[in-house]
């Protein structure tokens, strides 16, 4: 994997570790147009939207994330929460 | 403890039965038909197959020494009346019953029904509400110019304490507390979080992005906020 890729990745995990999500969608945005078959990618990306509120992005990306890896138990757990609500 | 008989174990009945018997209250399941009450055997303090229209039997099973009776009678609209009717004459403190719609409503406050609730109506309003107002996820009325709202908190109050947002003054609402998801680290390197709840905010709380509000106040100065 290209090491500007995991470094974005692992600065987007820094970001919402620290609360500041819009700044990790920012980055976690920027490591996709680099890689787009990442689930880590896209579940993080899911966590960040959800924590913002902003629901129908955060299950667009945990959809994406069960695309990529359809046995993600804590994806679809996060994803049926989100159409329930 | 309280009490709660419900009579008519179809949908609506049966689920209302079985959360109230979840939250551990005494609940009294009471059907004619005698598959719906098995189903509830087991879920329920007592399931009893009887037909509620029946004054006699009501008052022999002790329905008068409930706090509240909940009647669920599906499409019987003249069963839901004679049996709300036959309630409140035993003595029954509050009785709510499910209505079909506006006439049958009517006709159970002449009656001397406690509460009405119209579900299909309550859900498809809260629905319309939430779709209208998407930062607004609930919303309880305190009377009919207050209300507790749960709301998204706008971008423009993140990094900022409850005091500098000030907004008892600028706004006349109270921040009653505050949902707050709390991220952590997963052993494989993602994310996730838990969710938090802070109970009557001090000025020195710093709001987060995508905190969610849960503020006590006018509707009118609620709607200024949320429309920020």
């Amino acid at each position: 994997m290209n090491d500007d890729y995991s470094d974005l990745v692992e600065l987007g995990g820094f970001y919402i570790l620290s609360q500041r999500y819009d700044e990790a969608i920012k980055v976690l945005r920027r490591a996709e147009k680099i890689q787009k078959t990442d689930p880590k990618l896209y579940y993080n990306l899911g966590i960040a939207f959800e924590a913002l509120n902003e629901t129908g992005d955060a299950r667009d990306a945990f959809r994406l994330v069960l695309k990529l890896d359809p046995d993600n138990r804590s994806a679809q757990e996060h994803l049926d929460k989100l159409i329930e609500e | 403890m309280r009490q709660f008989v419900v009579i008519g174990l179809g949908r609506f009945g049966s689920s209302i039965a079985r959360a109230l018997s979840e939250m551990n209250f005494d609940v009294l399941a009471i059907d004619k038909d005698e598959a719906q009450v098995k189903e509830m055997e087991g879920v329920v303090s007592q399931a009893v197959v009887l037909d509620a229209t029946d004054e006699k039997s009501l008052r022999e099973l002790g329905v008068q020494d409930f706090d509240t009776a909940i009647v669920s009678m599906g499409d019987t609209v003249e069963d839901s009346i004679m049996i709300t009717l036959t309630l409140k004459e035993l003595g029954v403190k509050q009785v709510i019953v499910k209505a079909k719609g506006d006439l049958h409503s009517k006709i159970l406050k002449k009656v001397g029904a406690d509460r009405i609730t119209i579900p299909e109506r309550e859900m498809a309003d809260r629905l319309a509400q939430s779709l209208a107002s998407p930062k607004i996820f609930d919303f309880i009325e305190v009377s009919e110019t207050y209300g507790i709202v749960e709301m998204v908190v706008p971008k423009k109050f993140a990094n900022k304490t409850l005091s500098e947002l000030n907004l008892r003054d600028k706004y006349k609402v109270s921040v009653v507390g505050i949902k707050r998801k709390i991220p952590y680290s997963k052993p494989d390197g993602s994310t996730d979080f838990k969710e938090e709840f802070i109970v009557g905010p001090g000025g020195s709380d710093e709001i987060i992005s995508g905190d969610v509000f849960i503020l006590l106040g006018r509707n009118e100065d609620i709607d200024k906020i949320r429309k920020l």
